[in-house]
């Protein structure tokens, strides 16, 4: 990862919710939610790690024959 | 299937990620403290898979065999979703004469269950920060609402 990339993810990966806030990081989540594809448009395809086995899972894969639920979320 | 973020509201026992095993480490604790049976998928520690689908903390989307989007929301409503699931399934099977895929948008006033005292714990399972860092930003809420 070079320096950007830890700032990028820095960024990402608030440490206090209190000053996120008051740097309005939820409003521009809300913002980026409506700029996020609308229903009837392709959605974003990634890989990303399965936490059991720690394979490498494409979404592609997932919703190739059947739809499919995403959630997202955390522990807090 | 469950897609693993960033913390929300992290504190002194459940941090925020600085590294991807730190992220990992916080995705098992999810995984056995909450009880989720569903495959979890951890997204990388720059939220790149956050960022493409629209970064709120508990949303869901539903995509459609073939990758197009038929349901997304910036809250997760388990009632909402499975009820969506049973009239899509049923009307893209069937597809009487007559009938065309359309795109609206709904926005919704519920009444959820608020259990604030439980709230705060999970707050403070977080570590005591997480719990003062959320009273300060209904602080700094109010004070936008009232601007």
């Amino acid at each position: 990862m070079g320096e950007k990339d830890h700032e990028h993810a820095a960024s990402y990966n608030y440490s206090r919710f209190d000053d996120y806030v008051a740097g309005g990081g939820d409003l521009a989540d809300e913002a980026a939610f409506r700029e996020s594809p609308p229903a009837g448009q392709r959605a974003g395809d990634f890989t990303l790690q399965r936490l059991d086995d720690g394979a490498q899972v494409t979404l592609s894969g997932l919703w190739r024959s059947k739809p499919l639920v995403m959630e997202f979320g955390s522990f807090t | 299937m469950f897609v693993y973020t960033r913390e929300a509201h992290p504190g002194e026992n459940v941090p925020w990620h600085d590294s991807f095993g730190g992220k990992l480490a916080c995705a098992r604790l999810l995984r056995d403290e909450a009880g989720i049976r569903r495959d979890i998928l951890v997204d990388d520690i720059a939220g790149t898979v956050h960022r493409g689908y629209g970064l709120m903390p508990n949303m869901t989307w539903v995509i459609d065999r073939g990758g197009r989007v038929v349901y997304k929301a910036d809250w997760t409503s388990a009632a909402n979703v499975e009820a969506f699931l049973v009239r899509f399934l049923a009307g893209r099977g069937r597809r009487p004469a007559g009938t065309a895929a359309v795109m609206y948008e709904t926005q919704q006033i519920e009444f959820r269950h608020a259990d604030r005292n439980r709230f705060t714990e999970h707050l403070l399972r977080n570590g005591p920060r997480a719990a003062a860092e959320f009273e300060k930003a209904q602080e700094l809420w109010a004070r936008r609402s009232a601007t």
